[in-house]
Formats: structure tokens, C-alpha cells, sequence
């Protein structure tokens, strides 16, 4: 049985057609099951009354909406970076620069971040063109470090190891606020516009493309596809996306410094997030950082007191555990898991 | 070869010349043959002949050495392959390159995305190209389980969905049941009709013979001659670059 709500005029049967809502998750469709699981989530996040708890929620948003991001270069076209910090640093300074400096709101610093990290994300894939799997991805952790160092002698700009603070003067056209919920406002539309953009693309031309790119450069050049242009497209998108998240998190944290923010650490977090959730799905990032973020939080808060190592190793253990007997995350555990659930009932 | 006196307008390939080398290897060496707008013109030859590189070279895969080649009224010798594949040239691949994550309908649907813009028009090119190559009943399973003769049906099925003008096939019977195979050829001389020009390289001789209305015999790079599949048979250069010199000799 295939319980699907389907647009009008749109035909059922084929998989790649007008607006569904399919129950088990799906590329380009939303599923019951997501919808369900991320509403129950959200709700239950927005129910959290102390400073902690709402301190994670604002996370685990955040971070969703970075993974997607990282989604459309390492899932999509296939490009997996380890230097998407460098974009991450390059919206938090670039909008905090242009506060301190020129006293321009974030809310139109964040364009600027974006479109300098487009053209860093863009410069990146082009200098790495010829670069394939292990070798690029080594160049973008390369890329990143680059940038951590380059942050950390420009002094006069990123004001170096020291870091720059934004002052905690609650304003809202300098998007600084005295309470966590106007912050919990702007993560969420970040993450859901992220998702609906994810969403989108799975959906349209441009996505197809991405994916015909990734699985085949030259199958997709066979049939008209410029895989160059596909590459350097979506990690420019991914770049700009992920340097918004970069503005948000130093709007949450007032402070930021080339250490803490342009850091490795970081990088593996947006891939380690989809890889648990699902890559190259719009709902697998999200599923991840719902399970990460809090998990990894919680974990650091009561293993931090009797042995600061332990939690490393539970970490790693549960990475390990999920990439063996999950390898399409969990977006994909509960696609097969539903399949099976329906074969039986029908048999 | 060349000398040949035909309209230009008519030509839908022009190979002029045309040599390939790696290293010390003259892969293809010294190649020239036209093609007119709705042949079937097969490509015989045996194993490391060329035939393949010689098609990497028209599709614009690899660049050649040196010479010419043109299609349509475009000179197309260092182009890119999306560039030769928008101005209507496709190509099946003799080692099947499909788009692994996806299904075999998104596969053919790809194809059709850059003249249809939308995955839901494009659709509907897919179902039926799909239904042509004799697919269509596999349209929602995952690339990854099929068979190799199935996956040869799935790159006849992404070329033809881009809707071209000249079509390049590389061995697309290979893994073929006899029914399939015939089924294939039918399929086969029934494209003029739709206005597509085949180009098509194939090991398996009962098939090429009986569509091809031309024949070209390369051997060790170099295009040995060329004519009727009847003529061509009988040829005893053919014969001796099939069976070796010795065997050729005694006979
Ligand atoms: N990229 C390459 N680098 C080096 N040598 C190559 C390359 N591609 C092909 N060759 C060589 O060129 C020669 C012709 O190969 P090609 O694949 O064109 O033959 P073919 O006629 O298609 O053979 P088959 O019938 O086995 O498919 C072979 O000797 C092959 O080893
Ligand atoms: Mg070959």
C-alpha cells in the first residue's frame, strides 16, 4: 500500500513528479515519517525552559542548517570537504568586521560573508579541479588551514588570536538580543530555508544534475552535462550557506576567535552529521545534528567530570556503529525499515 | 581514402585523417570515412582495433593526434563532450556508465532534462524511450541490480533520450539473449525512421550484418577497407586481419 498525497493533475506513478508526500523518506519528496519525527522534535525543543536546554536547541538548529549546507557539496555533487570552516569563518568575520568597523547590521553583513565565501568556495573547486576523492578532500582540509593561519597573522582585521567581540548591547538592527528565543527564531528559518532549498534542488534540473555529476562525470558529460560548472556551482551555494550559519553563530556567541571557529573540528562536524543522518538526503542532515548536536552535549556534560577521554571514545564508538549498519544514515535505516514493515502486511 | 564526391550538405560526420597515440601506440591511425544523414553504418574489427578510441574521438572524450572532424556544420575536433552531446551527438559507453545512486527511469529522465527543462516532462521521453529499448518494466528499480545486458539497454536508452541526430553505439549486444538481440536489432534499423543516424561498433557479427547497410574494418588503428557487410565479408584482408596472417595464408 503507497499512501501518497499527491498534487492535482500530477502523475502518481512516477517517482520524479509533482508535489508527493510519500510515508518512508524519499529523495525530493517530504515523507510522513519526516515530517512527523522533525515536528515532534521541533515541538519538544520549544518546550525546553532552562538556559541549557535552550542553549542546545539553538545549536542543533544551527548546526542542521550547516549540514545541509555541507549536504549540497558532499552529498549532492559529491564534492566532501573538510574545510567548510574556512566558510563558516569567513561569514562570522566578514559580518562582524563590517559591524565593528562600519557599523553595518549583520542582517546585510551576511550577504557579504556569502558572497565572499561563494567565491572562495568557487576559487577552491576550480584550483582542486583535476583532484578526485582522498586527494580533495585532503586539499580542503589544506584549504582550511590555510585560512585558520591566514586569520590568525591578519591582525589588523580578525584582530588574531585575541579574536573580536561583539558588544552585548541587546539591539535588534544590530541582531543582538538579551534573551535566547529571538536567536531560536532566526536558527530555525536558517535551517528550514536551508531544507526547503535542499528540498528544491532534490527536485529540480539543477539537482538531477548534481547527482548524474557525482555518480558519472563522464556519463553526465556524455549527455550534456558541464560537470565543471556543476562542482563549483554547488560548492559556491554551499560556501555561501554555510558562511550565513557563521553570522548566526557569532550573533548567538558575541565573541569569535580563528581557533575556535576556523577550526578543523568544526569541518568534521558538518560531514560527521550527515554521514549519521543520511548524505545527499534533505532530511538526513537534519535527523543527524537532532541525534548529534544534544547527544554530543549531554555526553561532554556528565563524562566530563570522571574521565574527560571516555566521552571521545563513546563518540567514536557510535560513529563507528551507525556508519557499519546504517550506511545511508538514518534517513535511509527508516526508508528500508518501513519497506519491510509494508512487504509483510501485504504478503 | 577521401576523393569520395558528396554533398557537403548531406554529411552528418566527416572524419578526416583522423590518428590517435598513446605513447609508442598508434591507437587509431590515419582514419577517414564520411557518414550521410540516416545511415546504419557498423564498425567491425578485432579486439584492441581501435573501434573504441575511434569513438572516444568523434564524442570528444580524447582529443585526437591529429586530423579533422566535423559534425553537421560544426567542427567539433576539440570540443568538449557536453558540448558535442547539445549539438545532437550521443554515445553509448562499451562499459556502461550509469548514474549508480539513481533508477533506471532517472537515468533515461537525465538524458531528456536538458530539451525538457522539467524532470516531470522529461518524464515522459523517458517512459517511452524506455519502453523502445524494452525497459520500461524496470523503470523504478535501482541501477545497481542490473544485469550487464540490461545495463547495455540502459546506455542505448540514455543516449537516445537526449534526442540526437547521429547516435554512436559500442557494443550494446554484448550480454544480450538471442531474442534480445533480435529485438535490439529491430530496434536498431527501425532509428533512421526517427531520424537518428547510427554509427555502431558490434562483435556480434549476425547482427551487424544483417542492419548495417555500410560496413568500415578497422585493424591495429588503420581503416582496411570498407563496403557492402556482403562484400566486406568475403574480403581477404578482412578474413586475414580476423583469423591472423597464418590462418589467412593456409586458406
Ligand atoms: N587511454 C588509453 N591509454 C593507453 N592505451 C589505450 C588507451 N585506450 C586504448 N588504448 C589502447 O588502444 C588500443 C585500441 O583500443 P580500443 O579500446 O580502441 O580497441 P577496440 O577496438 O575498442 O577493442 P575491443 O573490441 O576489445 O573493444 C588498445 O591496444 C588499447 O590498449
Ligand atoms: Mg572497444
Amino acid at each position: 500500500m503507497a499512501v501518497q498525497v499527491t498534487q492535482a493533475g500530477a502523475d502518481t506513478k512516477t517517482g520524479v513528479s509533482g508535489w508527493s508526500l510519500s510515508i518512508a523518506p524519499r529523495r525530493g519528496a517530504l515523507s510522513v515519517v519526516e515530517v512527523i519525527v522533525l515536528a515532534a522534535c521541533i515541538a519538544a525543543a520549544l518546550t525546553m525552559t532552562n538556559r541549557h536546554g535552550v542553549d542546545i536547541m539553538i545549536r542543533t538548529f544551527l548546526w542542521a542548517g550547516l549540514a545541509l549546507a555541507w549536504n549540497i557539496a558532499g552529498g549532492y555533487v559529491g564534492l566532501i570537504s573538510f574545510g567548510h570552516a574556512a566558510f563558516f569563518g569567513i561569514g562570522a568575520y566578514t559580518s562582524t568586521i563590517l559591524l565593528l568597523s562600519y557599523g553595518i547590521s549583520p542582517g546585510i553583513g551576511l550577504f557579504g560573508g556569502a558572497l565572499l565565501a561563494a567565491a572562495a568556495g568557487a576559487l577552491l573547486t576550480v584550483v582542486c579541479a583535476r583532484l578526485r576523492g582522498p586527494f580533495f578532500i585532503l586539499s580542503t582540509l589544506a584549504a582550511g588551514e590555510v585560512t585558520r593561519i591566514a586569520a590568525l597573522n591578519w591582525r589588523s582585521l580578525t584582530g588574531g588570536a585575541e579574536g573580536l567581540e561583539i558588544p552585548a548591547i541587546s539591539s535588534a538592527t544590530d541582531m543582538v538580543f538579551a534573551t535566547q528565543w529571538p536567536y531560536v527564531g532566526l536558527v530555525l528559518s536558517y535551517m528550514l530555508l536551508v531544507f526547503a532549498l535542499s528540498v528544491w534542488i532534490e527536485r529540480s534540473r539543477y539537482g538531477y544534475y548534481l547527482f548524474a555529476t557525482r555518480d558519472n562525470e563522464d556519463g553526465a558529460s556524455a549527455i550534456g552535462i558541464n560537470p565543471g560548472v556543476m562542482r563549483v556551482s554547488a560548492m559556491a551555494l554551499s560556501a555561501a550557506l554555510t558562511a550565513i550559519g557563521g553570522t548566526l553563530f557569532v550573533q548567538y556567541f558575541l565573541y569569535l576567535d580563528p581557533t575556535h571557529i576556523i577550526s578543523p573540528d568544526i569541518s568534521f562536524e558538518f560531514a560527521l552529521i550527515c554521514a549519521i543522518g543520511g548524505l545527499g538526503t534533505a532530511s538526513g542532515p537534519v535527523f543527524g545534528a537532532l541525534i548529534i548536536v544534544p547527544a554530543s552535549e549531554l555526553l561532554r556534560g556528565w563524562l566530563s567530570q570522571s574521565a574527560s577521554g571516555l566521552y571521545l571514545v563513546l563518540y567514536g564508538l557510535v560513529v563507528i556503529l551507525v556508519i557499519l549498519y546504517f550506511p545511508s544514515g538514518i534517513s535511509g535505516a527508516i526508508a528500508r525499515g518501513w519497506a519491510a514493515l509494508t512487504k509483510k502486511k501485504t504478503s | 581514402m577521401g576523393g569520395a564526391d558528396k554533398k557537403e550538405d548531406q554529411l552528418m560526420l566527416w572524419v578526416e585523417g583522423v590518428s590517435r597515440q598513446f605513447n609508442a601506440l598508434w591507437a587509431v591511425r590515419d582514419v577517414s570515412f564520411s557518414i550521410e544523414a540516416g545511415e546504419i553504418v557498423g564498425i567491425i574489427g578485432p579486439n584492441g582495433a581501435g573501434k573504441s578510441t575511434l569513438f572516444n574521438l568523434i564524442a570528444a572524450a580524447i582529443r585526437p593526434t591529429s586530423g579533422d572532424i566535423r559534425f553537421l556544420d560544426h567542427t567539433i575536433t576539440r570540443a568538449k563532450p557536453y558540448q558535442v552531446s547539445r549539438l545532437g551527438l550521443a554515445r553509448t559507453f562499451q562499459i556502461p556508465k550509469p548514474f549508480r545512486q539513481l533508477s533506471v527511469r532517472e537515468n533515461v529522465m537525465l538524458s531528456a532534462l536538458r530539451r525538457h527543462r522539467t524532470p516531470h516532462r522529461a518524464n515522459r521521453l523517458a517512459g517511452e524511450t524506455m519502453e523502445f529499448v524494452g525497459i520500461d518494466h524496470l523503470a523504478d528499480t535501482s541501477v545497481a541490480s542490473l544485469t550487464v545486458g540490461l545495463l547495455k539497454k540502459l546506455e542505448v536508452a540514455r543516449a537516445l533520450a537526449t534526442e540526437p541526430s547521429l547516435l554512436l553505439l559500442d557494443e550494446v549486444m554484448a550480454g544480450l539473449t538471442p531474442p534480445e538481440v533480435r529485438e535490439m536489432m529491430a530496434a536498431i534499423a527501425a532509428l533512421p525512421s526517427r531520424g537518428v543516424t547510427v554509427l555502431w561498433v558490434e562483435h556480434v557479427m549476425m547482427a551487424i550484418m544483417n542492419v548495417a547497410q555500410r560496413l568500415l574494418v578497422l585493424h591495429r588503428g588503420q581503416l582496411i577497407t570498407q563496403g557492402k557487410p556482403a562484400e566486406v565479408s568475403k574480403d581477404p584482408a578482412v578474413i586475414a586481419a580476423y583469423l591472423g596472417e597464418k590462418y589467412a595464408a593456409r586458406s
